[in-house]
């Protein structure tokens, strides 16, 4: 009888202890979409050579900085510099057995990330200091004059995937509206703040752009002297069509439903309604239509689920329409005036700017749980919510500073960060999301 | 009287020779070396008839810049803006005024068009209020074409929030910047 017992004891025991390294050699990993997100420490050690007796190129340091630049525009990513680490460098080499994660550890930094360089070839590595894990490793050949931006931009793309499972972030050109004098032009930008270009020259008042899912066209509003008209950019040719045969006076909000069809408000009965185009850009139909306003639609993914604006309850508040079922449900309950949605593109979250006193402010609906969360603070107006191409970002606009500009925040409501687009006001921002398709 | 008749002949006579004899001499004195001569005529007829053709011309060329002085008139005072209340397309009792008076002037000036535009304040969201101006625009065009005139001399465009009256971001401005303009052409 003892024996079993004492039997029975060792086996729970060593039950427990292989649980508990099993537990110990798990890896550590961020949950960055869990509502209790944390933020994420970084360190970034000084650039390596890889073969003693050989200088560190000078782009070792150009590659730091866009690498230091881009992550700074991830909100949950926090850089620590290395003089807060005890003994200060830690490492000897680029690899984790050169590290000694433990004054890491001590000063709380999560991730650490190395560099090596071997003339024009370059090795970057970052290790999570709790486990020695590496999360991620790539060798780049060939960094040298413009490709070391471009490299920079794929690592970081690298290393958000793998901390957030979405890629694209860095890659994903953002559209938006600028003001050029008295007349607003399109440009885009990356959202680092990078290859700002300008796509119209059409002078007027040029407004409200939206890619197609694959990313090829850029549609917009053009506002000439008597009319609006559709416009369409074509990426690959740079060309600019311009459509007005059967649209009528008001063309409002084009937004694309699949690569060919654009939904779009116009007035062809006495009330603006949300109508499709087919790829001749001509209205086959009325997507919904009520005696009031209906303005600036918003698909998810799949093209079943609308966002919309409508003024139908008096003042404008935001509904959603099920373009399967037909079924219309009204969104915003609170407030007077609630417009501009944006639809995440899962069709999970709508962010739209909710009227305050003191000025327009970015909201997001849960449409799962029915929950409202306030993103943004002001000052001023926050205008124009959204969403990056993994519906975790929420671009904006917002004159907190007197002007108006972009800024990029989070579904959680992170600190705004402002993008850098140049000298000039900027509106509407409309991202790119080809790359979450 | 033959004689008489005679004597009167000779007289004739010597008086042609006279006036000939006096208009060579004065030909060949008064003109000075290397000057050319001029035929000067003088072919006006001063009749009845055409004297008073003149003065009916004058007097339709004094109407037609009555008119087009009263059409310059009527092209400021078609001008005149109507405003609205926020987030609202509804025409006032003013409104509905200035309107009717813009229809009357149209009435007049036949030749006259016009390019009705809707904008908003700075408040609202730019594409509501691009929907929502040309709501205003509209409402007006539908008002004046209800007051008879002809919707092919009008058409209907919205500015949303672009084009502010007034830059200021108070009520006074947001006030001023609610509004249809109208421009006229001929």
């Amino acid at each position: 009888m003892k024996k079993i017992s004492l039997s029975l004891l060792m086996t729970a025991l060593m039950l427990v202890t292989s649980v508990v390294f099993a537990a110990a050699q798990a890896p550590l990993t961020v949950d960055i979409y869990g509502p209790g997100q944390k933020l994420v420490n970084m360190t970034i050690l000084p650039p390596r050579t890889l073969r003693t007796g050989r200088a560190i190129p000078v782009t070792a340091a150009e590659f730091d900085k866009v690498v230091r630049n881009d992550l700074s525009y991830i909100p949950f990513l926090k850089d620590v510099p290395m003089s807060q680490l005890l003994g200060g460098d830690p490492s000897k080499g680029v690899k984790g057995s050169d590290i000694n994660f433990k004054p890491l550890q001590l000063a709380k930094v999560d991730l650490v990330m190395t560099t090596g360089w071997n003339g024009s070839n370059l090795e970057v590595r970052v290790y999570e200091t709790f486990s020695g894990r590496m999360v991620v490793g790539k060798a780049y050949g060939q960094v040298e004059g413009k490709l070391v931006t471009r490299v920079a931009d794929r690592f970081c793309s690298v290393l958000l995937e793998e901390l957030s499972g979405k890629k694209g972030f860095f890659d994903s050109p953002i559209a938006f509206v600028k003001q050029l004098g008295k007349t607003k032009e399109i440009y885009t930008v990356l959202p680092q703040g990078r290859e700002l270009t300008r796509i119209t020259k059409l002078g007027g008042f040029n407004l409200s752009p939206t890619w197609s899912p694959d990313g090829s066209r850029v549609a917009f509003t053009h506002i000439g002297a008597k009319k609006h008209t559709l416009g369409v950019w074509d990426s690959k040719t740079g060309k600019i069509t311009l459509r007005n045969n059967t649209l009528g006076q008001l063309v409002v909000s084009p937004e694309f439903l699949d690569n060919e069809r654009i939904a779009v408000t116009l007035n062809k009965t006495g009330h603006s309604d949300i109508y499709l185009l087919n790829k001749e850009y001509k209205p086959v139909r009325t997507i919904v239509k009520s005696s009031y306003i209906d303005v600036s639609p918003s698909f998810d993914r799949t093209g079943t689920l609308m966002a919309f604006t409508s003024g139908r309850a008096g003042n404008p508040h935001v509904y959603t329409l099920n373009l399967k079922t037909g079924a219309l449900k009204r969104v915003t309950i609170t407030g007077k005036y609630n417009t501009h949605p944006c639809l995440s593109p899962d069709g999970r979250y709508i962010a739209y700017t909710h009227q305050t006193a003191n000025g327009h402010r970015i909201f997001l609906h849960d449409l799962k749980t029915g929950r409202e969360k306030q993103l943004t603070f002001g000052p001023g107006s926050d205008e124009y919510p959204a969403f990056g191409p993994d519906g975790y970002f929420v671009a904006f606009a917002s004159n907190r500073s007197g002007e108006y500009k972009m800024y990029l925040t989070t579904r959680h409501g992170d600190t705004p960060k402002k993008l850098n687009t140049g000298n000039g006001s900027a509106f509407a921002p409309a991202w790119d999301t080809s790359l979450q398709r | 009287m033959k004689f008489r008749f005679s004597f009167a002949l000779i007289a004739l006579l010597s008086l042609v020779l006279l006036v000939g004899a006096g208009c060579a001499k004065k030909s060949t004195s008064s003109m000075p070396p290397g000057a050319t001569k001029v035929k000067v005529e003088d072919k006006s007829d001063y009749s009845e008839d055409t004297v008073g053709e003149e003065s009916q011309v004058d007097e339709s060329t004094l109407a037609a810049e009555a008119r087009k002085e009263a059409q310059a008139r009527a092209v400021e005072e078609m001008q005149f803006r109507i405003h609205f209340a926020f987030d609202s397309y509804e025409l006032n009792d003013e409104a509905r005024m200035v309107l009717g008076r813009k229809a009357e002037l149209m009435k007049e000036f036949p030749e006259l068009t016009m390019v009705i535009e809707g904008h908003c304040d700075e408040r609202g969201t730019e594409e509501y209020n691009l929907a929502l101006g040309e709501r205003r625009a509209r409402a007006a065009f539908e008002h004046l074409v209800i007051l008879g005139i002809e919707p092919e001399r009008m058409s209907v465009v919205s500015f949303g929030e672009e084009r502010p009256l007034d830059s200021g971001h108070n009520e006074t401005a947001w006030a001023q910047n609610r509004r249809d303009e109208f421009k006229i052409s001929y």
